[in-house]
């Protein structure tokens, strides 16, 4: 376990520094302003990562990411307007670049399979992604509408 | 995996092609392609996608650096993950307000077999259909299918088709419709931010990112609501599919495959489907 994390500080510590840079290139926020952010982001991944481990549940990391960070940020809970306010600095697009660049250097090893699916496939695959896109924008435009809320 | 884990961070030449690819992809910067009357976002992210498969076929990558960046997406992806959080946080009475959009767009993900079931059944896919059709196709399906029909089966081939689909292609898809969609479509942005969350981290990721640039005032709105729809995918993704999506499936394949064919004929039940295996 304490193997573990020490690897994966390393993992982000680099990953963060590869966003900050990206940060500072494509949307002009210098690394100094956006360190707090990124460190606090990692923070919170590593605990989503080790509460992953240690509670029995069989929920997904991610889920515990996900609520860890929006429970430090809900108005009022001490520290939540520093973290608010350090996360700001950094972009939410500075963060996907990198992912995407990793994405496409791992998809290159499916490319062989993917080169063997048939043109249905590829039209199917298309209509599932859009459907399950455009399915939950309608019913989530229809019922926001309804709640007069757009 | 610790061991697996240590050579992550030591593929120095995995870590520098990544930066590279960043730092070439940000200063090329966002642009604009107008089609017809939508808008098509090409983002950073979109090129450095197809950059990463295109290095794959230069000497730059081998095998081990596309398992080491398999992993990478995922530690990645937690990163986004945060920062969905942190957005939602303030965004709290907000997210209460729309606590209903948000549980019942969940149902949206059934779309995919209203619009892609019919369509795989008339370009003439057997079995398949199942597979490639009851959700997008990610891990946990795979699992669900094997669980259900075996591996080797008809739906089994569907669905992994439908994975090494997503997997390829997804990302790019996404971040191209998305922008294109919520430009030709009088929908508010909202919606589609909360329509990102189809259960995939790199596609919701991708999605995302041409709603947040083309909508820069609503950016905070829009993280949060797609970060809490996310989460919402995350936890509600395979109870959805075991108990909605797949039976559902299951109904509308029968109905218009009795449609389709003059004489129809009633689908074999899974026992009778191994029989005719073994006979």
């Amino acid at each position: 376990m304490l193997k573990n994390i020490q690897e994966w500080v390393m993992v982000f510590l680099i990953i963060g520094a590869i966003i900050l840079i990206g940060n500072w290139v494509g949307y002009d926020i210098l690394p100094t302003a956006a360190i707090p952010g990124i460190l606090t982001l990692i923070a919170i991944c590593l605990l989503g990562l080790i509460i992953h481990r240690l509670l029995p549940f069989k929920l997904p990391s991610i889920a515990y990411i996900g609520i860890l960070g929006f429970v430090l940020t809900i108005p009022g809970v001490p520290g939540s307007t520093y973290i608010v306010q350090w996360t700001n600095e950094v972009t939410l697009l500075a963060i996907t670049t990198p992912i995407l660049a990793y994405a496409g250097i791992s998809i290159g090893g499916s490319w062989a399979d993917f080169a063997k699916l048939g043109w249905k496939t590829i039209v199917v695959g298309m209509c599932v992604l859009i459907g399950t896109f455009m399915g939950s924008a309608i019913i989530a435009e229809i019922v926001l509408r309804f709640q007069g809320i757009i | 995996m610790a061991q697996q884990l240590q050579r992550l961070w030591k593929d120095w030449r995995l870590h520098t092609l990544v930066l590279a690819i960043v730092l070439l992809t940000e200063m090329i910067g966002t642009h604009e392609v107008s089609i017809g009357p939508g808008l098509i976002l090409l983002l950073p992210m979109l090129y450095a996608v197809i950059i990463g498969i295109a290095l794959f076929f230069t000497p730059l990558v081998n095998e081990k650096q596309t398992k080491h960046a398999e992993q990478l997406v995922f530690l990645s992806v937690t990163l986004l993950i945060a920062k969905f959080g942190v957005q939602a946080g303030p965004a709290l009475p907000k997210l209460i307000a729309a606590g209903p959009a948000l549980l019942l767009q969940e149902f949206g993900n059934l779309g995919t077999i209203f619009l892609a079931l019919p369509v795989a059944i008339l370009l003439g896919l057997k079995r398949e259909t199942i597979g490639m059709t009851h959700s997008i196709g990610r891990e946990a399906n795979i699992a669900l299918i094997s669980d259900k029909y075996g591996f080797a089966s008809p739906e089994g081939r569907g669905v992994m088709a439908m994975y090494i689909f997503g997997t390829v292609f997804g990302a790019i898809f996404m971040g191209l419709i998305s922008g294109f969609l919520s430009s030709v479509t009088p929908m508010h942005p909202l919606s589609f931010a909360m329509a990102t969350g189809i259960g995939s981290g790199s596609m919701a990721a991708a999605g995302l990112g041409p709603l947040v640039a083309a909508f820069p005032d609503m950016s905070e709105e829009i993280i949060a609501f797609s970060g809490a729809s996310n989460l919402a995918s995350t936890v509600t993704g395979l109870y959805m599919s075991i108990f909605i999506a797949l039976p559902l499936t299951e109904k509308m394949y029968g109905w218009f495959r009795g449609k389709k064919d003059k004489n129809p004929t009633k689908i074999p039940s899974r026992n009778q489907r191994r029989c005719y295996k073994l006979c």
